[in-house]
């Protein structure tokens, strides 16, 4: 007797764990796609309940590359059942030399909060808040500064430490313990880079985007 | 009971598992991106021929245009009684790393003798280098490996035992470039600006012939700038 009250204990802690467990999720939003490129690709996978593993290859942004810009839309899906925020911290992209590719020069923002199916929570009381200064589409909305060097409003200097891009209320209206096809919200993170006259080289740079639990906000 | 609830146990330990797998509160996007050496030579402006009596410029340069011009120099026997017959021809130079601008030039001439005129006969030099506008490198130095303008006294004069007008500076003329040879080098010209910027290292390229009592006929002088990374 004793030992089953031990197992129905344990089952319970299990249980508790399991649903803390499926009370946040961040995973693929869709098919991510790459435009001006050459040479470039962007791989990842079309299934929403597939994990976030996002690969992209901007290819040659030297001027052989005549497009003006390239641009990379990366669809991203998200699902709690409380407030939550997104937030992404970077790694990489330390060039020594000014000339060369910096972070900067990598123009990041997020755009078009939409539905993940009809299970995604709708709440009247609080909105999904992109925060500033990253609610552009950089490839839209890119300047020459006075250098002659393309800026974009927000790029992935903008990131400082783990940086919260996103926050919202609720997201999915189930409990469901797995990812479904419909129980979410879907934004769209957008990277642009214009080939310009770099210093040579390659370079490359990990960016984590992490969901946790954000500001409390009602649904 | 407990034999019973043993395996139940473990089947929703394993369902546990099995569903917590399916979920992340993270995710990754990693990024990488190329860049390769780039140079390229367009056309500086028009060009400018003085000197020169009859012909003119068949196809002109036009700025920040691939460069591909032409010229007719005219007459080059001794009734051009001017000093010389000039083409000066901007050249513009882009690049991301350091470069190395050489020439080739082939001179053939209708002529039989040793009076026709031949390469050594075309003086050649670039002149002021110039590195300026926004998005420009500003700094390091150009190496001129031509002695200027071909024109300059310094540059040549007339030999005393052939009593032919000679280029004698070093590569003052085109006898020096039948092959690919430098003519100029430096460090990168451009720094991180797109190509739409129309900026860039300008430098004019001169091209010379002083009108003597050549053998009559007619010449054809091509020249081909080559821009390189090395």
């Amino acid at each position: 007797m004793r030992f089953f009250i031990f197992l129905t204990l344990l089952v319970f802690v299990v249980g508790v764990q399991t649903a803390s467990a499926q009370a946040l999720d961040i995973s693929s939003g869709g098919l991510p796609t790459i435009t001006g490129s050459v040479n470039g690709s962007v791989t990842g996978t079309a299934n929403v309940t597939g994990d976030l593993v996002v690969t992209i290859n901007f290819g040659e942004v030297s001027p052989l590359n005549t497009n003006s810009v390239v641009k990379v839309l990366v669809p991203i899906a998200l699902r709690s059942n409380q407030p939550y925020q997104v937030s992404v911290s970077m790694s990489g992209l330390t060039n020594a030399n000014s000339e060369a590719l910096q972070a900067s020069d990598v123009g990041f923002g997020v755009q078009n909060p939409r539905l993940l199916g009809g299970a995604g929570q709708i709440c009247n009381q609080s909105s999904h808040i992109i925060r500033s200064p990253f609610n552009n589409d950089p490839a839209l909305s890119a300047t020459i500064s006075g250098s002659g060097r393309v800026s974009y409003p927000s790029t992935l200097a903008s990131l400082s430490g783990p940086t919260v891009i996103l926050s919202g209320p609720e997201l999915s209206k189930n409990n469901s313990s797995k990812r479904q096809q419909s129980d979410g919200w879907i934004f769209d993170a957008v990277f642009a880079l214009t080939p310009q006259f770099f210093v040579s080289g390659v370079s490359s740079a990990t960016l984590i985007f992490t969901i946790s639990p954000g500001p409390n906000v009602p649904c | 009971m407990p034999r019973l609830t043993k395996p139940l146990l473990l089947t929703i330990l394993l369902v546990s598992a099995v569903t917590c797998v399916g979920q992340s509160t993270t995710g990754t996007v990693s990024m990488s991106a190329t860049v390769s050496k780039f140079v390229e030579i367009n056309s500086g402006g028009a060009v400018t021929l003085t000197g020169n009596s009859g012909g003119g410029v068949t196809t002109d340069g036009v700025a920040n245009s691939p460069l591909a011009v032409s010229i007719n120099l005219g007459e080059l026997g001794p009734s051009n009684t001017n000093s010389f017959v000039t083409a000066q021809v901007p050249l513009r130079l882009r690049s991301n790393a350091a470069y190395v601008l050489s020439m080739t030039a082939t001179v053939t001439s209708s002529g039989t003798t040793s009076n026709r005129i031949g390469a050594a006969d075309v003086g050649f030099g670039l002149g002021t280098i110039t590195r300026s506008g926004s998005g420009v490198n500003p700094s390091g130095t150009d190496t001129n490996a031509t002695s200027g303008d071909p024109t300059l006294a310094a540059n040549g004069s007339v030999n005393a035992t052939t009593g032919r007008y000679e280029f004698t500076a070093v590569r003052s003329n085109l006898s020096a470039f039948s092959s690919a040879t430098t003519a100029l080098s430096g460090p990168f010209i451009m720094n991180a600006v797109p190509r739409s910027n129309v900026n860039g290292l300008s430098v004019p390229a001169f091209f010379a012939i002083k009108p003597q009592f050549f053998e009559n006929g007619t010449t054809t002088i091509s020249v081909t700038f080559t821009v390189t990374a090395p």
